[in-house]
């Protein structure tokens, strides 16, 4: 147990030396890494496991903080705002390419440098175990009979199941008491005492409480079942057009300033590469729910605009009057 | 049984994990009594510290800090008014009037050994009924968090000394403080005036160290050439008879805590207040006034913070859900160790589940051990020059606010709140009410909110709910009689039916 201690020791004497030479490569010293999300969250722990293989790549120490709250906007913010020489990292979520459609600030991931996305997560829609609904079909039937009676967990304006709600609403209408947590956990810990029907959740977040019985999955939102919940069916099944909005979840990357030396950059995207593509992490990335994507590029800016896109106009249409402002007016085209 | 008896010793034998226990029981104090550094954070700076590790040494590492850290921040709230941690606020109300009477010594003797107290008690809970009490913890709904907040509000009586009105004033002040920031429903910003930096609203944490931490400092200005008062260090290690005396309130205050500390939405913090204030009201004749260093408001804080750790892992082990802010970030640590925390937890790793008991209790003794040694050198705190003393007060509260969020623009407002917190003084105020309505502000708004939505916003609906559900209605009577036996409602029934 000390053999780890005596590395990032002799790690941390070897950046030193390197500090020393006139012609040091990058990184010549500690990068601290800033996470917009709490501790204990996907994005914390997404970041936590997937950066001491990136440490071991880079020899160097990533000093990782958590700055949450705003949504993101804070973390986002702060890193925007150091100097952009390759020593400020921000590891974030989905949630800043929404900001100026929601006026929560006037800048997204577009005004960074994408390092990697590191992979996106599955979405579920959970019910507590006792559920008189079997399929996400019944629920849907039951509403259309009852509107306005059921109880959905929510996250708040921009939040997962909030998105989730915003796409079924662009093709179905889906009429539901919608209950503010604040988070998954709280959501989630709600629906075990059945004080709310039914939550969209990324499977990160429930698929633990499924495969023990407490909850059970209603639908996933994909076009065929997965692997990890065979029995659930693909929201497909009920709702055939919501295939235009599909794949979607909600992801995790690495970003930095735009700014930011090419020669830093480069670095930080073989390191994040090789890191995300590791056995070890790939391990961690299937036993959390969660789907590898390892972009960096062009292939990044792709996934990123595709996924701006669907959100953006699927929340437009299913309620426009909540947004601060048109997909059309931000220049996001249409899916 | 015999695999849960050595799942059980796992700790207590293994001399590896029995040195990172104590080594994390020895860090977790001090991190636990300078303000500002938390258990959170030096919890999350350990996973990615122990990732190469045996998950077994990182939960015993993890273990030993949470246990001491809860502990740690009576320290300071003893010796210098300044609680470590949101959870060691009342501890001060009289354990610094102990210090101020040269009883540092006793005053921390004491609540070390009622912290244990409280944590083995909350260890036993966890042990013995840990599948039930999570059952009847998923049993509140938002409804019931509500009330328990209503009920918070009205500990306001407790903790303002001698102005209800000025108690009243401030707890509506924190209020306000803790509603700034991003509303989580709408996701519009709330009293931010425009600020970015505003969006996540102001750290409670900077709220507190503000208010008692740079407060104090600045208050003890008045105070420059009082002489320090000489500490009494003989005895330390409180006698049998006086643990004797007060077991039947710390395993009451212990009940307490555990039970508020296994609710995933309420925590130590909140558990300690209820404790206070269940010793002001129950306990007759203290052993001095409450305020003024009464033994048994040190006792009901310090057994209740400790007891709701146990509780905070009782829906941790049983359903991957977190207790607190610290389970959050263990559930973290064992998801990134390949583990799955989840209902399935204890029975696809069924040593997770004793081994944590074990430790737990394990840790708990390494507290009663560390707790005890050094008092001495500690008690030599109070007895420093206020001309040496106060600087150092003022850079540590700089420092342990700039360690939250490694944020400059928060020591700004941890000034802004000490100043304010001095005029507060001077003019007769409460620290303590300000933030009971920090903690309780959010909190009210979150689940009236959620209550409302629940209703589908239908007011009359909110109200029968609270009326109709077997829980509710018992906290809604509590509400209710408290009201009706501590305000003037009292007396004028009693004159009523007297005349009738």
């Amino acid at each position: 147990m000390f053999k780890p201690l005596l590395v990032s020791t002799a790690v941390a004497l070897g950046s030193l030396a390197m500090a020393g030479s006139a012609l040091a490569e990058y990184p010549e010293r500690n990068i601290q890494g800033t996470i917009q999300w709490g501790e204990g969250g996907a994005t914390d722990n997404v970041a936590r496991s997937l950066t001491p293989h990136v440490e071991e790549i880079l020899d160097t120490t990533i000093v990782l903080t958590n700055r949450a709250g705003g949504t993101g906007v804070i973390g986002m913010n702060h890193v925007m705002n150091q100097r952009a020489d390759g020593y400020n990292l921000l590891y974030g979520a989905e949630n800043p390419l929404l900001y100026q459609l929601m006026g929560l600030a006037d800048f997204t991931y577009a005004d960074m440098h994408t390092v990697n996305i590191i992979g996106q997560g599955l979405v579920v829609i959970a019910a507590p175990a006792d559920s008189p609904f079997d399929s996400f079909a019944d629920l849907l039937e039951h509403a259309h009979e009852n509107p306005g009676e059921l109880r959905m967990g929510g996250t708040g304006a921009g939040g997962l199941p909030n998105t989730v709600l915003a796409m079924i609403n662009a093709v179905d209408e889906l009429d539901v008491r919608n209950v503010t947590f604040g988070g998954d956990g709280p959501g989630i810990t709600a629906m075990l005492g059945g004080h709310i029907d039914f939550m969209p959740l990324s499977l990160a977040a429930a698929g633990e409480q499924i495969r023990g019985g407490k909850l059970k999955g209603l639908a996933v939102v994909t076009t065929d079942e997965i692997e990890a919940l065979p029995d659930v069916p693909p929201i497909t099944e009920a709702l055939p057009d919501i295939e235009s909005f599909l794949p979607w979840g909600p992801f995790w990357g690495v970003f930095v300033h735009k700014d930011t030396p090419d020669e830093a950059k480069a670095a930080l995207e073989e390191a994040y590469e090789e890191a995300v593509a590791s056995d070890e992490f790939q391990e961690f990335l299937e036993s959390y729910g969660a789907e590898s994507l390892n972009l960096n590029g062009d292939e990044a800016q792709e996934y990123l605009d595709s996924w701006q896109s669907v959100t953006a106009w699927s929340m437009y249409e299913a309620d426009a009057e909540s947004l601060e402002t048109t997909p059309e007016e931000l220049g996001i085209p249409r899916p | 049984m015999s695999d849960t008896f050595s799942y059980f010793l796992m700790a207590w034998l293994d001399p590896q994990l029995l040195l990172l226990t104590a080594l994390g029981t020895l860090a977790g104090i001090y991190v636990g009594a300078i303000p500002g550094l938390s258990v959170t954070m030096a919890v999350s700076i350990l996973i990615s510290f122990t990732f190469a590790w045996d998950i077994n040494n990182a939960l015993a590492l993890m273990v030993g800090i949470y246990v001491g850290g809860v502990y740690g921040g009576s320290r300071t709230a003893i010796l210098l008014n300044i609680p470590g941690a949101p959870s060691a606020v009342v501890t001060a109300l009289d354990g610094y009037p102990l210090a101020q009477r040269g009883e540092a010594g006793r005053a921390i003797g004491l609540s070390t050994v009622m912290s244990v107290i409280g944590g083995l008690l909350g260890t036993l809970v966890l042990a013995g009924t840990a599948p039930y009490l999570a059952d009847m913890a998923l049993e509140f709904a938002s409804r019931d968090y509500f009330l328990i907040a209503v009920l918070g509000l009205l500990l306001v009586s407790t903790l303002s000394g001698k102005s209800l009105a000025r108690g009243i004033f401030s707890v509506a002040l924190g209020a306000t403080i803790g509603l700034i920031g991003m509303d989580q429903v709408t996701a519009q910003p709330r009293l931010t005036m425009g600020s970015m930096q505003l969006m996540g609203g102001i750290h409670y944490v900077v709220v507190m160290i503000g208010l008692f931490g740079a407060a104090e400092a600045f208050y003890q200005l008045h105070n420059l050439n009082k002489v320090p008062i000489k500490q009494k260090v003989d005895k330390i290690i409180p006698p049998l008879s006086m643990v004797l005396k007060f077991l039947p309130l710390s395993v009451r205050t212990s009940l307490i805590g555990v039970i508020v500390g296994a609710l995933p939405g309420t925590g130590g913090d909140i558990a300690s207040l209820f404790a206070y204030d269940h010793a002001k009201r129950s306990v007759k004749h203290p052993s001095r006034p409450f305020g003024e260093g009464a033994y048994e408001g040190l006792v009901a804080p310090e057994t209740a913070n400790n007891a709701a750790v146990g509780g905070a892992y009782v829906p941790m082990l049983t359903l991957g859900m977190p207790g607190d802010a610290v389970t959050a970030v263990i559930i973290g640590a064992l998801v990134i160790h390949g583990l799955n925390p989840g209902p399935m937890l204890m029975v696809e790793t069924p040593h997770i589940f004793w081994f944590t008991v074990g430790n737990l209790a394990l840790a708990n003794l390494f507290l009663l051990f560390f707790g005890l040694t050094g008092i001495k050198v500690f008690t030599k705190v109070v007895e420093v020059p206020k001309a040496i003393l106060i600087p150092l007060i003022l850079v540590l509260c700089v420092v342990g606010t700039y360690s939250i969020n490694s944020s400059m623009m928060e020591v700004y407002w941890m000034l802004g709140f000490g100043i304010l917190g001095y005029w507060l003084k001077v003019f007769g105020f409460q620290m303590g009410p300000i933030i009971l309505g920090v903690i309780l502000g959010p909190l009210l708004d979150e689940t009236y909110r959620q209550a409302m939505s629940s209703e589908g916003e239908s007011l009359g609906g909110f109200l029968l709910a609270l009326v109709s559900n077997p829980l509710s209605i018992v906290l809604t009577s509590v509400i209710v009689l408290v009201l009706l036996s501590q305000t003037p409602a009292k007396s004028w029934l009693l004159a009523r039916t007297r005349r009738s």
